[in-house]
Parts: C-alpha cells; structure tokens; sequence
C-alpha cells in the first residue's frame, strides 16, 4: 500500500449518477477485486471512500462509482487538472481460474470489480443487475452481458438472480460477484445449491481500509474478518449471510 | 541551532524518545502499520484495549461519519490477553519503542487480574480504559465516579509495577475529580480523553447508522473539547497528561503541549492518513527549535493567557 498524489485526467458521468474518474497514477500493479480509499475533496467528508479499482493501464488509474453521498457528490465534482489523494491498492483480490468457464453477476455498483476481472479472463457470461436502464454505463459492459433491471426498461425485468438460477448455460466452473448482500447472499444460495464454487466481493462501512480500525468486520466460519484486509473478496461458504 | 530534546519522562520509567503515540483501537498490534511507516520512531504504541477473553465487538455497520470526525461503535473487539501475550506481543517487543497496553475489564477482579498478566517483561506501561462507550458493562461506568474509580485504580495500583496510565472519559460532572482521585490512587499519568458518546442517524432510512445505534465521536471534531480537558485537568493534578481528541498535525500536537500536555496521541487521523506521524514527530521538533525551545518541559502548559 502506498499514498499517491494522483491528477485528474477526466472525471465524466457515464450513466444515472455514475462516474468515471481517470487518474494520472504510479500505483503498484493490482488484482481485480483490489480497491483504493481515495480522499474525497470536501470538507463535509472526513474518511477516505473505499473505490473498486476498475482498471489500472499504463499509469492511468480507473474508476468507477456512484454518487450516494457528501464523499462520492465532492468526487463528482473532481475537474481535470485536480489533485486527489489515493491509498491502494488495498485488500485480497478475485482468486482466478486459468481455465474459468466463469460466471460474473454485478448488481448496482458491484460492476467494477467484476468488470476488471472479466476484462482480464475475457470468457464467461457477463449478468448485470440494475433498477433501471438509465443506471447501466453501456459503454463500458461486455457487449454480450445479459441485463435484470427492477423495472425492466432493459433486459430481462427482475433480479439478476433470476437469470442465475434460470440459466440454460451450460454449468459454469466458477461463479464472481459483487453487489449488495440481498443479493450476494441469493447467489450464494444458488452456487451451493448447483454445488459451484462461488467467490464474493462484499461492501462494509470502512474506516481506515488497511485492517487497523476493526469497523468492517465481516462475521465468518472462522469468526470476524476485516472485510477491507482480509476481504474484500471471499468464497461465498465462509460468510455467515 | 541545537536539536529541541523530544523525550519525555512520563513517570515510573517510562520515558519516551519522542511524545507522539498512537491511540489506542486505531492501530490493531502493529503489524499492519509495521509495513508502512517505522514503528521504531513513535514515541510509545498503544495496543488496541485489550480483554481477559477474547471479544468479537458489535454488529456492523460499526464506523459511521460526521462533521470533522467519525462516530465508532466497533466494541473493542480484540484477540484476548492470552493470545495477545502469544502472538501480537513477541511482534512488538522487536521494536525499539516501549509498549503500553491498552486494556479493560467488567469488574475490578478482572481489571485486577489484567494487570498481574500484564505485568510482563516487554511490555512498558498499561493504559487502564475506564472509559469505552461502547460496553454495556464496565467501561465508562468506572469513569463517571471519582470514587469507584479511585478504588479501581487503587486496587489494580497494588497489583503492578508498571507505569499506570488511567484514560479519562470526558462524560464526567468532574473530570478534575476524577483525575485526582486517580492521581491519589496511584496512577503515573492521565490520558485525556477518550471519544465522546454519540449517535448518527439516517433520515431517509430513519433508522440509525450504528449497528450499536450509538458509538463513540472522535476526529477534529472533539479536539476544543479535548484541549479545553487537558487544560483543566493538567493544572489540576501533579502527574503527567497525555492529550488525545483530534490530533491531525503537529500544530494540534503543539496546541495541547500550550495546554499542558506532557505527550499526545493521535488516533482517528491515522485511519485517514496512515503515513502522518513521521511528519508529526518531525513537525514539533521544527516547531521548537524555531521557537529556540530546547525540551518539551519548557512549552507544557506554557499557554499565554
């Protein structure tokens, strides 16, 4: 983990309160899954924003997010040219299987992570989870992902759940998810049930991001693990949902 | 122009090379921390509050934000005294920096009984919490009566050997009367003070923040309060205070030096900027040698009124 003073190369809304910030940044190379605390400019955010890395190329960071609050609203606002600190790249990334015939499912913002990890295997069915069209950076998904949308304005209307369990693929090796933990805890279901080895990428409240500060705990087989040092990423088995 | 003397002597043999720690439950045992700045160069570290067994904390979300600060609920979660002394303390004693346990119980016995397995070769001092708000038992309930307070620090007095740190609750009628009353039982120095109760709520959820519903405020956002503490409680007892509460650069550090700090700790900015003591630490020893102060005795409590 390092601190990098990085630039704003473009920070440009790419979908319904959906950004993308490009940074000029010398981090370490990452896995996909790995995240950065990035430092908000605004006085009304204290702590750092955990941000899923979604691509780190020839020294331009990538990322990804949507504005919820005060942190993520102040990063909107990011203009080119502008200095923003960065801590990364943190946490334990995806596991890959060399061989994966893998299946990725991102609900709301899990999207980055995932989008990372596919853009590196490039196989696998893509599956998208969103409340509405207008949330989908269709730029930047695989041309091929299949798409649940609450309101079904796009795609299959539903959960991306659904598309899981209703899948006529044949059975995939390896299934990757992030998103929220309604979610995450029905693909989980899913997996165990279709006897898949299923790894997810959880997101708690963090303070510090490194492991020091015990406030993302997560509650597992073998007791509670920080979800920013020992996570973000874990097989699906050893949460206790 | 001579270098300013950083150490500080803290009482009962602890003596620090310099009067930068960190807070206690913001810095685990040190490993993490290990691999990005050079522990060798705090002045003390402070464990994260440690318990006779092992203690899993509260449920998430336990971090929420506020204005210039976080309101936590983490619940000292912590590994337990055995598996401390085991596994996170043999780590520790490699570094050429005294240690200072941080530690809790939910009765005097097991404050008493903390103590004596505390009272072990590597570890330098014990920084006794009296003053968590976040457990039900124990905690902040020995830091709100000056006299059951007193007959804790008294009783855990008589137990060991080492240097005794007492950190104070700031939801005290009297913190002053509690710091004496800690002072007369035999306590080498005072930490003030630890987060102060508070509480987030969602409005569009309407429920709130904390899986603890509330949680301890820290951050600038408590540091006049901290500072006013330490001003208060410094001039009021004969041991030295250790200032805690929003210390975020050496110019805070030096502000509850002004108010009659003899040390500091710096806690929640270390969760924002994990890499800002080396800069602390360098910051006073600039700050004083401009100020052609030669030791840190000659500017505690030195506020010009």
């Amino acid at each position: 983990m390092k601190e990098l003073t990085s630039t704003v190369i473009s920070n440009r809304q790419i979908a319904s309160n959906t950004y993308l910030l490009s940074l000029e940044c010398e981090m370490d190379p990452y896995i996909p899954g790995q995240f950065v605390m990035v430092k908000a400019p605004s006085p009304g955010a204290f702590l750092r924003r955990p941000l899923g890395i979604m691509e780190l190329k020839e020294g331009v960071l990538a990322l990804l997010y949507k504005t919820r609050g005060e942190g993520t609203i102040a990063l909107s606002m990011l203009k080119e040219g502008e200095a923003i600190s960065v801590m990364g790249p943190l946490g334990n990334g995806f596991r890959i299987e060399d061989e994966a015939q893998a299946v990725y499912i991102a609900g709301g913002i899990g999207l980055p992570p995932l989008l990372s990890l596919y853009n590196k295997i490039k196989k696998g069915n893509f599956l998208i989870g969103a409340r509405s069209e207008e949330d989908i950076p269709f730029d930047y998904i695989p041309a091929r992902a299949e798409i649940a949308t609450e309101d079904g304005s796009v795609g299959h209307k539903g959960l991306v759940t659904d598309i899981l369990s209703g899948m006529n693929l044949k059975k995939p090796n390896i299934i990757y998810a992030c998103g929220p933990v309604a979610m995450l805890k029905k693909v989980a279901d899913i997996s165990r049930h279709m006897n898949i080895p299923c790894q997810v990428s959880l997101e708690e409240r963090m303070a510090c991001g490194f492991g020091v500060c015990a406030g993302c705990v997560v509650k597992t087989v073998s007791g509670n693990k920080s979800v920013c040092a020992l996570g973000p990423v874990f097989n699906a088995e050893e949460i206790i949902w | 122009m001579k270098h300013a003397q950083l150490a500080v002597d803290l009482g009962r043999g602890l003596v620090l090379k310099n009067p930068v720690m960190n807070a206690s439950g913001t810095f685990a045992y040190g490993e993490e921390f290990s691999r990005i700045i050079d522990l060798n160069m705090m002045g003390g570290i402070v464990t994260k509050g440690l318990s006779i067994n092992p203690k899993e904390g509260n449920p998430t979300p336990r971090v929420a934000e506020a204005a210039s600060g976080m309101v936590n609920a983490i619940g000292l979660e912590n590994v337990g005294i055995e598996k401390f002394l085991k596994e996170k303390l043999p780590f520790l004693k490699g570094f050429n920096t005294p240690v200072i346990v941080n530690f809790f119980g939910n009765s005097e016995e097991e404050y008493v009984l903390m103590a004596e397995k505390l009272s072990v070769d590597g570890i330098a001092a014990l920084e006794m919490n009296v003053s968590c708000p976040n457990v039900k038992k124990g905690g902040i309930q020995f830091g709100r009566d000056p006299e059951v307070l007193g007959e804790l620090v008294y009783s855990v007095r008589k137990k060991t050997e080492k240097p005794l740190i007492v950190k104070l609750s700031p939801m005290s009628s009297d913190i002053c009367r509690m710091a004496a009353s800690a002072q007369e039982a035999g306590a080498d120095a005072l930490t003030c003070i630890n987060t102060i109760p508070a509480m987030v709520i969602d409005e569009k959820t309407k429920r709130p923040v904390l899986g603890n519903i509330t949680g301890g405020l820290s951050g600038p956002a408590i540091k006049p309060v901290a500072l006013k503490i330490v001003w208060d409680v410094s001039r009021h007892v004969g041991i030295p205070v250790i200032g805690a509460g929003g210390i975020a650069s050496h110019k805070d550090a030096i502000q509850f030096f002004l108010a009659g700090a003899s040390a500091v700790q710096v806690g929640t900015q270390l969760l924002v900027e994990p890499f800002c003591l080396p800069g602390i630490i360098e910051g006073i020893s600039g700050y004083l040698s401009d100020h052609g102060i030669t030791g840190l005795k000659e500017i505690c409590g030195k506020l010009e009124i």
